[in-house]
């Protein structure tokens, strides 16, 4: 016997199959038979030899051993199967709680693209991911990935494989450090990637008929496939993943192997087929929520504004009661410490100091005037509390002198466009008095006029905030310009206020430049600037 | 002799101003109104209205306004209780503006300046 099948024991060398690791078989003659000798070029030298014996059981041995030559290879190949589906079935589990996880649009994206090209994943050397814009009814190119030269793919993949990462961690190390270098890498192409939903006849499009992977061969004969498109890809073939969600077309992404040529199968469909479903999930879940926490953000932004406004609002209302006790205070006190304080002035002046009752007038007149400081003291200290000036946001100085217009605006069909700006820095100002010019501005501007349009805009300009008021309708010659400054000139229309003069004495008090400019050949600009630092400081700026 | 309307509800007030600016060398007439003040400047001229801004129901601004308007060169002087009168803007189209004080010198030296201002912008144009 050449093969060692009919021994008990062998020692090591006795088989030339069994090597380091197969210890446990030099003991085992049945493991050994089934796994070495079965497959032992000695084994079919004997076998051969049996055959040729005429034994009448060594036709019906051969057809046996030949079955279970058979039978082993096809487990083999049954194995081989599981292990790669088991694979396969762990990727897609690593895939799907990694985009189930994120709501970042960037890194579902990332995480996409990276499952698609990682050698883990489906492997494919390049893929360009277009997103629908269902506005405009086209999809865009929007990212793209992968090498564009052989030396390139070779680098890259040398990293990959000296960082044993899974999917997460690499799609996170690709969002964060190649996300925007490979989209500019790519733009040139993502730029040209513009294809309108009503091409029906574009690959691309029709791949959203059937919405399932498209596998594209001889793309530069395909006639399904134009030229442009082709050479923009510049791939002889490559596979059309439609993204649809919930019928909604979300975007494609297109995979090929233009550094590898690679052929890509139907199995390779199949298999990316469930990959790209949950991609497109995921996608249009990242989209609503990235719009939804604009919603948020646009939500928070306008609570914070109300908010604002209210305590604006109790802040003038504090004002306004201060003001209304003050004044009633004023009233009641003052009216009857004059009367007392001047008719006593007026006896004393005819009262002899010698006279016994000199002392007594001249002291209700001291007290008098003790009491109108007192008085005074305490209506200052009043206004104190809420000085007249303060720091405001410009943006709602604009909008409290709109609002007091709107009603003449709307009367006169006119048209009031606020562009406010919130980077816009505070301003030193009197609130009311600001607010006060502007609505006069307004209110006088739109005397005699309908069916117009005033623009209120605001700009930082050195240490003011310009706030400027035009009206292109409104044309003012010089005499309509001076008379409108004059206080009740006749030829001014008075019916809103107390004409600009008076707006023109108040900014003055606040050193607030204030200019009209009215060209010739029409339109007025109201230009009103508001210093952004405190009074004492301004002074000195204006002094310098 | 420079006549001076004064327009005051208060009653002691307008007795108080009209005698110690008789004592200063005008001719005063006082009414507690906005309609008796319309009816005595219609009536005769006046050199300057002193005028307060709270009169009972009615607002002395009204009254300033209608001057202003109407008699570009009749002078007032606001004589208010508020030591700042912030309520209405329109108060700073006066031409002065006094607090009322039981010392009456700061009242008689504005008229004095108010009327002098007057003379000198009749007999220069300016």
């Amino acid at each position: 016997m050449e093969c060692c099948w009919d021994k008990e024991i062998v020692a090591m060398g006795d088989c030339p199959n069994i090597t380091e690791g197969d210890e446990d078989l030099l003991t085992s003659r049945s493991r050994r038979f089934l796994e070495k000798c079965c497959e032992c070029e000695r084994f079919y030298k004997d076998l051969d030899r049996f055959n040729a014996s005429g034994h009448p059981l060594a036709p019906i041995f051969t057809v046996l051993h030949n079955d279970y030559r058979h039978q082993k290879i096809q487990i083999q190949s049954l194995v081989s199967f599981l292990d790669s589906k088991t694979l396969e079935t762990r990727f897609l589990h690593e895939l799907g709680t990694a985009l189930q996880n994120s709501v970042d649009l960037d890194e579902v994206l990332s995480v996409a693209l990276t499952a698609i090209t990682a050698g883990k994943g489906f492997g494919m050397n390049r893929v360009f991911l277009l997103l629908a814009d269902r506005e405009r009814r086209l999809l865009y190119g929007h990212l793209a990935i992968g090498p564009r030269s052989p030396e390139e793919a070779s680098q890259i993949w040398q990293e990959i494989a000296s960082t044993d990462m899974d999917l997460r961690s690499m799609a996170h190390v690709f969002q964060q450090q190649k996300l925007h270098s490979e989209r500019d890498k790519f733009q040139h192409i993502l730029d040209k990637l513009q294809i309108s939903f009503d091409d029906q006849e574009h690959i691309i499009v029709k791949a959203f008929e059937n919405p399932h992977p498209v596998l594209v061969q001889d793309a530069f004969n395909n006639p399904r496939v134009t030229p442009e498109f082709a050479r923009l890809l510049g791939v002889n073939s490559f596979m059309i993943l439609p993204l649809v969600s919930r019928h909604r077309r979300i975007g494609a992404m297109i995979a090929d192997n233009f550094i590898t040529n690679n052929p890509i199968t139907t199995d390779d469909l199949l298999s990316i087929e469930t990959f790209s479903r949950a991609v497109a999930f995921a996608i249009e879940r990242a989209s609503l929520y990235e719009k939804l926490q604009e919603q948020v953000d646009e939500l928070q932004t306008a609570n914070h504004k109300l908010k604002e406004q209210q305590e604006l609002l109790v802040r003038m209302e504090k004002m306004a009661l201060v003001g209304r006790i003050t004044s009633s205070v004023a009233h009641s006190i003052r009216n009857p410490l004059t009367v007392i304080g001047g008719f006593a002035r007026n006896i004393l002046k005819a009262t002899s100091p010698d006279d016994s009752r000199h002392s007594f007038i001249t002291s209700i007149v001291n007290e008098t005037k003790q009491l109108e400081s007192v008085l005074d003291e305490v209506l200052t200290y009043s206004d104190s509390i809420y000085p007249a000036r303060d720091f405001w946001d410009p943006n709602q100085i604009i909008e409290a002198a709109a609002n007091e217009c709107q009603d003449r605006i709307l009367l006169q069909d006119y048209s009031l466009k606020l562009h406010t700006n919130a980077e816009l820095p505070q301003v030193w100002v009197d609130f009311r008095q600001v607010v006060y010019c502007i609505k006069t501005i307004i209110l006088v501007n739109l005397d005699g006029l309908t069916r117009g349009t005033i623009s209120i805009s605001a700009a930082v300009v050195d240490n003011y905030v310009e706030i400027k008021i035009k009206d292109a309708g409104r044309n003012l010659s010089e005499d309509e310009l001076e008379a409108m400054l004059t206080p009740f000139a006749e030829t001014c229309q008075m019916g809103s206020g107390l004409s600009l003069a008076l707006c023109r004495n108040m900014l003055d008090k606040q050193k607030i430049p204030f200019l009209v400019i009215a060209p010739p050949h029409g339109g007025v600009t109201y230009s009103l600037k508001l210093p952004t630092i405190k009074e004492k400081n301004h002074e000195q700026i204006i002094d310098s | 002799m420079n006549r001076l309307l004064i327009v005051d509800d208060e009653e002691n007030i307008r007795i108080l101003y009209s005698a110690e600016l008789k004592d200063e060398g005008y001719e005063v007439e006082a009414v507690s109104c906005i309609s008796q003040a319309l009816e005595k400047l219609a009536e005769k001229s006046f050199e300057l209205v002193v005028l307060d801004i709270k009169l009972r129901n009615e607002n002395g601004i009204e009254l300033l306004q209608k001057i202003v308007k109407e008699r570009h060169d009749m002078p007032v002087i606001l004589c208010s209780a508020f030591s700042s009168y912030k309520d209405d803007f329109s108060a700073w189209l006066a031409d002065s503006y006094v607090v009322k004080s039981g010392d009456l010198s700061e009242l008689k030296q504005e008229i004095k300046r108010v009327l002098e201002k007057k003379a000198h912008r009749k007999a220069t144009g300016f």
